[in-house]
């Protein structure tokens, strides 16, 4: 809450997003200037007569570049910001949602509808159209959470070491339900779930962006007003109610807004771990735990960083592109165990047991 | 004054607490003593609005306890437990500060600024202001709580004696896995707030620690009240003998004329 200058770190964070932004615009198979962009977006807007020998390349642009942009940004934006809630929800470091069971419960939702959504099994989630993948991996991102939370939770705290057991046992029953729906799956549909098992943005449109978008809006909106509440939580449940908060109420609150973003972005992108880890991890290294600095600045940090492992998912196999989850799994696991390892040397591994 | 009026309260089928009736006046050092599972945390966290009793009621200065909503009572009434260990490396004025969460929407005021900085100052962490709160000892960490505790309830200079001035502070074993110095200097911080308007009640498993501090004690067995006096010499030693299971042989020290215990096991 004191706020010693956190606005120059939100203004290294933009900046940093601006430039991340602007490069994963403008690399690829298709290359874009910074000025071609701009005349690009002023065409598209209709603010500049369309240039008739450019057609090729706006359309690229404004039909398959943007959308995966924008995507890839509010992703990493959901997953960053929702890793800082899990953690403060968890009250410990080392928690985001590929390891406490959202995001595979997510993606078994929405695998159900990919595999079984024209059959007769799901026929009650036909009215909701387009909303029934990101509708059915909400229920189950929920689901997940909810057990491993109430798993790892008793007496008001939180047993790290029950949690990330219990994530195992979630994400291995999500994965085999996943895994038996890609297997009874006819064989485009299994390639779509085993693609988006790995992360991708290659499938990326406006109506992601608009999904992801006004989720994340809303849901950062509302995580944003508890700020405070989140700080007391450190203290434990109990110092929390002490200090006027409803803990309870608190935690079922971020809990559903935290999995309703995770769940529509894995609905649209499939499964991207370790972002949620190592977002917040930098931003505590880089200035503080202080949740009012943490949420927003999770949010920055998340969308730039994501795209710049999406220039690299591009370039480093072009002209063909490597699924984004791998990407973060490499770079994300080492840097996890590396948290797991410098933390038992510190002698904070209390948490974790 | 903090009034628990026929309190009952039962736990899987055990009873906890059993109409229990107690009153903790302001100005002075309420203490609770008992042993293990006497049900004083229970009857503490009953006390503060954590936990519901069964049956009964509380009273804080005549006001049902019920009627408070949480931000209200966090106002006016804190507590101080037994060592918290925080995962995350806050900095210490920023762990202060949470004490005064109920007093402000976003952001603190200067007001709050200044309460968390004096809070700091009273318990003698003002220079660990901008360390990250699990570098300090576990005695620092204590004090830096307490200051927490204190800047919740911190009284500024406009207040004047309605209703909405009344403290209530309540200290949860504040002093154990404490070394001897951080002890004492943790309870005289304490002891120095107790003013007509400050309800302190305090669990302290050290009897004679206690009975240095206390003056005014609350002594329960198996959710009963056993003794309740002002005094320790009031205190008849068999029902202590009794109530711990111990036998106790009071000494007496020559230059002061103060009496301490001496304990042995029957």
């Amino acid at each position: 809450m004191t706020r010693r200058g956190y606005a120059g770190t939100y203004l290294a964070l933009a900046l940093l997003l601006i430039a991340a932004l602007v490069a994963s615009a403008g690399i690829g198979a298709f290359s874009f200037a910074p000025a071609r962009m701009v005349r690009f977006l002023l065409e598209g807007a209709g603010w500049l007569p369309p240039n008739e020998a450019e057609t090729l390349g706006r359309s690229v642009f404004l039909q398959l570049r943007l959308p995966r942009v924008l995507v890839g940004a509010l992703t990493g934006a959901v997953l960053g910001v929702s890793g800082t809630l899990m953690q403060g929800l968890f009250r410990n470091p080392i928690v985001e949602p590929g390891l406490a069971g959202t995001s595979a419960g997510a993606a078994l939702g929405a695998a159900l509808v990919f595999v079984l959504g024209s059959g007769s099994a799901l026929a009650f989630t036909r009215p909701l159209g387009s909303f029934a993948v990101p509708a059915l991996a909400f229920a189950g991102a929920f689901g997940a959470t909810l057990i491993v939370y109430r798993v790892s939770s008793s007496f008001g705290k939180v047993n790290v070491f029950t949690l990330l057991l219990a994530g195992i046992a979630v994400n291995a029953v999500c994965g085999a339900g996943t895994g038996f729906l890609s297997y009874i799956a006819r064989d485009p549909q299994a390639r779509n779930i085993i693609f988006w098992n790995l992360g991708t943005f290659t499938t990326a449109d406006w109506r992601g962006v608009a999904f992801i978008g006004v989720t994340f809006v809303v849901c950062f909106l509302g995580a944003l007003r508890y700020q405070k509440a989140l700080n007391a939580l450190m203290l434990g449940e109990d110092a929390a109610a002490l200090l006027g908060f409803e803990p309870s109420r608190v935690i079922l609150r971020l809990l559903v807004l935290n999995t309703l973003m995770v769940a529509v972005a894995t609905a649209m992108v499939g499964v991207i771990a370790f972002v949620g880890l190592v977002v917040p991890h930098i931003l505590r290294m880089l200035r503080s735990s202080d949740y009012a600095f943490l949420v927003p600045a999770s949010a920055l940090l998340g969308a730039a960083m994501m795209e710049i492992v999406d220039v690299v998912a591009r370039v480093i196999v072009a002209p063909a592109e490597l699924p984004i989850g791998i990407i973060t799994a490499v770079v994300g696991a080492p840097i996890f165990l590396w948290i797991l390892l410098r933390d038992q040397r510190q002698g904070n591994a209390r948490f974790y047991g | 004054m903090v009034e628990l009026h026929r309190v009952s309260y039962r736990a899987g089928g055990a009873t906890i607490l059993s109409d229990v009736s107690v009153r903790f006046r302001p100005g002075r050092f309420n203490v609770l003593l008992g042993p293990n599972g006497a049900g004083k945390s229970t009857l503490l966290r009953i006390a503060t609005g954590l936990a519901q009793p069964a049956s009964g009621e509380v009273r804080y200065a005549d006001r049902s306890l019920r009627s408070f909503d949480a931000q209200e009572l966090a106002r006016s009434r804190a507590v101080l437990t037994q060592h918290v260990e925080m995962a995350f490396p806050l900095p210490v004025a920023d762990v202060v500060m949470m004490g005064r969460y109920p007093h402000f929407g976003r952001v603190p005021s200067s007001t709050d600024r200044e309460i968390a900085r004096q809070a700091l100052t009273t318990v003698g962490m003002a220079e660990k202001s901008d360390q990250p709160y699990p570098t300090l000892s576990g005695g620092e960490q204590q004090k830096v709580q307490l200051a927490r505790v204190l800047a919740q309830i911190w009284k500024t200079d406009g207040e004047g004696t309605s209703t909405s001035s009344h403290r209530y502070l309540f200290l949860d074993e504040p002093t154990t896995n404490l070394d001897v110095h951080y002890q004492l200097h943790v309870l005289n911080i304490v002891s120095r707030l107790i003013d007509a308007e400050t309800t302190i009640v305090a669990i302290l498993h050290d009897l004679n620690t206690a009975f240095q501090f206390g003056d005014h004690f609350l002594l329960l067995h198996q959710g009963r009240v056993a003794f309740e006096g002002d005094s320790a010499a009031d205190l008849p030693i068999d029902v202590l003998e009794r109530v711990f299971d111990v036998r106790a042989r009071p000494i007496t020290d020559p230059s002061t004329g103060e009496s301490y215990w001496r304990f042995g096991l029957t």
